[in-house]
């Protein structure tokens, strides 16, 4: 567990009584009670729970690619939910970091092309993009394998470029899903110290659903879900 | 976001290779297609293009240059005598059978002009009507005839004729080829009166308007039928469009070959995108717009597009070349009709792969 005793700045992101409902009527099931939530920057949140709690519906909400059913979700101060779709893509490309549990690089490009890959959508020039892109990598450590695919690289090495991709762009708040699962145990350490300097280092937050015990260590704060409920 | 298309693309070569050898065969058979119907046109239309005839004065019934009757000989001094008029001459014209040497008759179309200025008789000519009896035949029917040489005999009609030469421009876009005599030995091989002709063909002097010395004719000669050379060339090729399938057929081959190439594409890359959804979905995810993603879709059918239907085009150029005793002609707008056609295909059919990237749900990419 992290410095419980560290105070932090206005929250980077909030969820204020978000919650999730599916369906409509006598077939609705609520897989999210409405519940607010806070990360502030520099602070790493882990949402703890077993599968099917209600962490990755919370997850997506909070990321924006899910629309919660009820409440709202503030990113650096501004009010996102209900904003139209392309305003939700700018905000996911200038204030969010993803990491998800199967990587999700694009297969076709390489590791450098793949850190990139925000800046480039963010328009950004080739050469600019490549350019950062490389310094990401380097900080990492994953200089020599810039040019390598994906398939090329192994499961730890796939989730640190991942991680480079999500922090490239220089965001708000770095959103992970199960980051460790697919890592053996030597990688997921690796992947958890480079979270956590990711985000002490840039003043950025962090939010890291998972279901594996090992990433408490590196948590500021840990929330636990059950059947759609905060336990905080 | 070019770059990022051809990245994906290339990441799944032997879907893109599909898609790639759809657009090819695609723009190839559009542009046979049309090249050869256009060459059939050109056969149709060559005899009255290379005549060097301005105005033709033809019989009220006639139809196109197979379809008439005779008029008068007296049509030729009244031609002459109108106003920007440079020469008139008879052309006598009818189907006959020219004799192989193995005894079979083909048939022939026997086109009589007059000389000494021979107007009627394709510019190509080598060789000369100057002599009675002479016969000049297509250099493409050479074989056809045993590959006669200046000199020897040609069965035409009931008549033996000597050959004095060979042309070409002049093919055969039917059953029959044509061979050029003189007008007084073709009016003997088909028994027309010596005062009859086909048409009377009009040369006018240089800088006069056509247009305007037919409408002289016309005045002049009520019972006749007077046509330019653009008006008979039009009512020729109006005429074998309507009697022959060549148009339909031609036609629905090209424009088969534009949907099978759009067909192609969509499927492919409907099939692509839907293969990477989780690619897509993680685009998305990470911030790419909605005008992102079609852009780069567009991108992908844009360089489909281009490596296809230059590939395609070229293809068709090689086999043009190559295959010089087919009707195919190829004017500069053909090369653009094909590619436009090409073009529109491509970007329709990414359509379909955009409407399928835009309903992706970017939460799939938090399952695991």
């Amino acid at each position: 567990m992290g410095d419980q005793a560290r105070t932090y700045l206005e929250p980077v992101l909030e969820g204020r009584n978000v919650g999730r409902v599916y369906g409509e009527g006598d077939l609705a099931v609520r897989v999210l009670h409405p519940a607010s939530f806070a990360v502030g920057a520099g602070e790493v949140i882990v949402i703890s729970g077993p599968s099917g709690s209600g962490k990755t519906t919370l997850l997506s909400i909070l990321g924006l690619v899910l629309s919660p059913t009820e409440g709202e979700v503030w990113v650096g101060g501004r009010r996102a939910t209900g904003l139209p779709r392309d305003e939700l893509s700018k905000i996911r490309l200038s204030a969010l970091g993803f990491v998800f549990q199967q990587f999700n690089l694009l297969s076709g490009l390489s590791a450098l092309e793949n850190v990139a890959l925000p800046l480039s959508l963010a328009g950004a020039t080739a050469v600019s993009a490549r350019e950062r892109a490389q310094s990401a990598l380097e900080r990492l450590g994953l200089a020599a394998h810039a040019h390598k695919k994906p398939r090329q690289l192994s499961g730890g090495q796939q989730q640190r470029i991942a991680i480079a991709r999500a922090i490239v762009g220089d965001p708000l708040v770095v959103l992970c899903d199960e980051p460790t699962a697919s890592l053996d145990a030597a990688s997921g350490d690796q992947v958890l110290d480079l979270l956590r300097e990711s985000v002490s280092g840039e003043q950025r937050g962090a939010v890291i659903v998972t279901h594996d015990e090992r990433v408490l260590r590196i948590a500021d704060r840990v929330v636990r879900v059950s059947d759609g409920r905060f336990d905080s | 976001m070019l770059r990022i298309a051809l990245r994906l693309l290339l990441d799944q070569p032997s879907k893109s290779l599909g898609t790639l050898l759809g657009v090819v065969v695609s723009a190839f058979l559009m542009a046979q297609q049309l090249s050869t119907f256009l060459g059939i046109l050109g056969r149709v239309a060559a005899f009255v293009d290379t005549a060097g005839a301005d105005v033709w004065i033809a019989s009220p019934t006639t139809v196109d240059t197979d379809i008439t009757e005779s008029v008068p000989l007296r049509y030729q001094a009244v031609a002459m005598s109108t106003d920007g008029v440079a020469w008139a001459s008879p052309l006598v014209q009818g189907m006959s059978r020219a004799t192989r040497p193995d005894g079979v008759g083909e048939l022939v179309k026997v086109v009589g002009v007059e000389g000494p200025r021979y107007l009627g008789l394709p510019a190509s000519v080598v060789g000369n009507l100057s002599r009675p009896g002479s016969v000049l035949i297509s250099a493409a029917d050479r074989p056809l005839y045993g590959d006669p040489v200046p000199g020897e005999r040609l069965e035409v009609g009931d008549r033996t004729m000597i050959v004095s030469g060979f042309f070409s421009e002049v093919d055969p876009h039917g059953n029959y080829s044509y061979v050029f005599a003189n007008v007084d030995d073709v009016r003997g091989v088909l028994a027309l009166a010596e005062d009859r002709a086909t048409f009377i063909v009009v040369r006018v002097r240089t800088g006069v308007d056509a247009e305007e010395v037919a409408e002289a004719l016309r005045v002049r000669l009520p019972d006749a039928k007077v046509f330019t050379r653009p008006e008979l060339r039009t009512a020729v090729i109006g005429h074998f469009m309507a009697r022959t399938p060549v148009g339909v057929v031609f036609g629905m081959g090209a424009l088969v070959a534009a949907l099978v190439g759009s067909l192609v594409v969509g499927v492919t890359m409907f099939s692509s995108v839907v293969d990477s959804t989780r690619d897509f979905a993680t685009l998305i995810a990470v911030g790419a717009t909605q005008r992102q993603l079609i852009g780069l879709l567009f991108s992908q059918a844009l360089l489909f597009f281009a490596v296809g239907s230059s590939l395609g085009l070229s293809i068709f150029v090689l086999v043009k070349l190559h295959a010089t005793s087919a009707p195919m002609l190829a004017p500069w707008w053909l090369f653009v009709g094909v590619a436009a056609s090409s073009l529109v295909s491509c970007l329709l059919a990414s359509v379909v792969a955009v409407r399928r990237v835009l309903a992706i749900d970017p939460a799939i990419v938090f399952k695991g």
